[in-house]
């Protein structure tokens, strides 16, 4: 894990050094996606290669993964399905998926109603389209459901914990931006893999594989990448808050990452653009996070974070919940990060 | 104010007698309400409407008017009577005419000619009691239920004067009898047929700039209209070329389907946190679509936001609901105003 992440520490697009000697490389969109998650206004170039490195491992292992199940269906295409079928173990991230599909839907049929040329194009070719993907969801877990819990999801209303701590940890950074400031922080927000869908097939080498995804299966594999990379960043800064060592408070480590952020970003406004290195998620974090996840897996099996969401989300809601009951930051005990 | 009151009671009948209807205070007042209860509820009297005209005909007609326009700045008035829901449908309604800028009440005048064109003969109360209560000047002190408003109260002048532009109306039509597309394509100018590809005649007309899909059954869809009697004269001049194509052509059954609008509030603005504030309606995904989808409840329109201030609104079947759903969002909007 060092040797790898240390080497192609030196130059900005060579990746020789690492796994099959591929040439595209995220490694800048994955600095800004950083940025937009959480991390500091410059995150490390280094910190966004190792990243770059754990999404792209896991990646490949969701899609052997995904090639065998559809091998076994007999199957010339990876299909949504077979990717819907290898998370059927984790429920949250499930559902959070099932979210994110049904919103796509739903976006593509307003934005088609508002364009006049949209509409004619979606009537021709048939109205077939709409809520396809919702379609396609309900309809396999339909299937494969034996004791109504997966099609329960679907009426399920319950608050996403891990998205709501994003939702916060985004709006508290740009309440103290300017407006440039803010444009920026957009642009990086709206970043994703599926905006570069070509480097993203080039990124995953699927030209190589003798079984390929489809356009829908693609949409969610650029999806599962981005959420890797937030819990990611999630967690390390979890960990960069952890290391901190504070004096005199005996429930600081229960202090959740957001809170921490909060504090500090208060106190030091001023000072944000001249730490904006200081600030920065470091690599040790990000493996700091990897180690301290992976531990329950086995030191030789390849760690899966896809996999070990359920205790993710466990941490996640346990500190989201101390979050709440802690009295405000007036009175808190905690020192700030410096 | 009696005949207001009579036919109060007629669509209160009719509401009582259809089956699982919730009563129509309810669902359209309350604040939380969830997205698909209040799409059946309004709906409902609408196609009680349609399906039986000879019998509701005032009362039906009165509800599909009533329901699509709640100014909130009446809920200023005293509450203390707790007086049915429907009843202040009526008197608002009766506000709103009086107090609506001039575009709405061209829009709403347009559309009660339109609303009484193919049921003609049952619409004179209707058109009457609506365009005969501004003249009442009581109709102010009339008390109002506990009404929970969704957003806070905005009298109109607070929008400096910002109107939303409408972008593009989607009306139907039934022109009433069978038609053969291939003979229309071949003796039309500006028509496309390909029946492999879709099953009806793509046609257009420069003025108004529109485009209309004509389908065999004598159905006819026209879009690209910026305004409501764009629309409807568009959809008579191509009713026109297929009636001098040779075809029996009617009128009937002229519906607005969707109307789009669009404006500009000229500042930024903070969508995390407008995000996070108002989780049960918008949903903000940047990687997906760079606007907050914000879902209205009352009335039912979907708003796109934009950092830039860009707002679009869609999903409206009446101008008035773009103007009052741009109304209650732009308070919200100043508060998340990006310095």
């Amino acid at each position: 894990m060092n040797n790898t992440a240390a080497s192609p520490m030196a130059s900005a697009t060579s990746s020789s050094g690492r796994s099959t000697g591929k040439s595209v490389s995220f490694a800048t969109e994955l600095q800004s996606m950083m940025y937009s998650l959480g991390d500091a206004r410059r995150p490390l170039h280094e910190t966004a290669v190792l990243v770059e490195d754990v999404v792209h491992t896991q990646l490949i292992n969701l899609l052997q993964q995904a090639a065998e199940v559809s091998q076994l269906r007999g199957a010339r295409v990876i299909t949504p399905e077979d990717l819907l079928f290898l998370m059927r173990k984790d429920k949250k991230k499930l559902r959070r998926l099932l979210k994110y599909m049904f919103i796509r839907d739903y976006k593509s049929k307003i934005v088609k109603g508002i364009d006049e040329d949209d509409l004619l194009e979606d009537k021709l070719s048939g109205s077939n389209n709409a809520n396809k993907r919702q379609k396609i969801a309900q309809d396999f877990l339909n299937s494969i459901d034996q004791t109504g819990e997966l099609l329960a999801m679907f009426e399920d209303d319950e608050i996403d914990e891990v998205k709501q701590e994003r939702m916060e940890r985004a709006e508290r950074q740009t309440r103290i931006m300017d407006s440039a400031q803010y444009a920026e922080f957009c642009e990086s927000r709206q970043l994703s893999f599926s905006k570069k869908a070509s480097k993203f097939r080039d990124w995953l080498d699927c030209s190589s594989m003798e079984i390929k995804p489809n356009v829908v299966a693609m949409e969610i594999l650029a999806y599962l990448a981005y959420e890797t990379v937030a819990q990611l960043v999630d967690l390390a800064l979890l960990v960069r808050q952890d290391m901190v060592t504070k004096a005199g408070d005996p429930f600081s480590h229960a202090i959740s990452a957001t809170f921490i952020q909060y504090h500090n970003s208060a106190e030091s406004t001023a000072a944000c653009g001249v730490e904006a290195h200081g600030n920065a998620i470091q690599p040790c974090h990000i493996r700091e996070a990897i180690r301290r996840y992976s531990h329950k897996i086995g030191p030789l099996s390849p760690f899966t974070i896809l996999a070990l969401l359920p205790r993710l989300e466990c941490g996640d809601m346990i500190l989201a919940h101390c979050d709440i009951c802690l009295p405000d930051s007036n009175s808190s005990p905690a020192k700030p990060l410096k | 104010m009696e005949e207001e009151e009579t036919y109060l009671e007629l669509y209160l009948n009719q509401c009582a007698a259809q089956d699982g209807l919730a009563p129509p205070r309810s669902p359209l007042f309350s604040p939380v309400v969830p997205y698909d209860m209040y799409i059946l509820n309004a709906s409902n009297p609408e196609t009680a409407f349609n399906s039986n005209p000879e019998v509701k005909e005032t009362c039906g007609g009165f509800s599909s008017v009533d329901l699509s326009f709640l100014p909130d700045e009446l809920t200023q008035e005293d509450k203390n009577q707790p007086v049915i829901g429907s009843k202040h449908e009526t008197e608002e309604n009766s506000e709103s005419q009086s107090r609506l800028p001039s575009p709405s009440d061209i829009g709403l005048g347009s559309n009660s000619p339109s609303l009484s064109n193919p049921h003609s003969q049952q619409h004179p109360s209707d058109t009457d009691s609506v365009q005969a209560s501004p003249e009442k000047p009581d109709s102010n002190s009339l008390p109002l239920a506990s009404i929970t408003p969704m957003t806070p109260v905005t009298s109109v002048s607070e929008c400096c004067g910002i109107v939303p532009q409408l972008q593009n109306i989607v009306s139907t039509v039934n022109l009433a009898c069978k038609l053969d597309l291939k003979k229309i394509a071949l003796h039309a100018k500006n028509a496309e047929y390909n029946p492999k590809r879709f099953a009806a005649v793509i046609m257009r007309i420069r003025e108004p700039r529109t485009t209309a899909l004509i389908f065999s059954s004598g159905k006819m869809v026209c879009t690209g209209a910026r305004s409501e009697e764009q629309s409807r004269l568009a959809a008579r001049k191509y009713a026109r070329v297929v009636q001098k194509l040779g075809f029996p052509a009617r009128f009937l059954d002229f519906k607005i389907q969707n109307m789009v609008g669009s404006c500009d509030v000229k500042f930024p603005i903070r969508l995390e946190g407008l995000v996070l504030t108002h989780q049960q309606f918008s949903s903000y995904e940047p990687e997906l679509f760079p606007g907050l989808i914000y879902r209205m409840v009352k009335p039912r329109i979907v708003l796109l936001i934009f950092v830039s201030g860009k707002v679009v609104l869609t999903g409206a079947k009446e101008r008035s609901e773009i103007c009052e759903a741009f109304e209650n969002i732009y308070p919200i909007l100043k508060g998340f105003k990006k310095a």
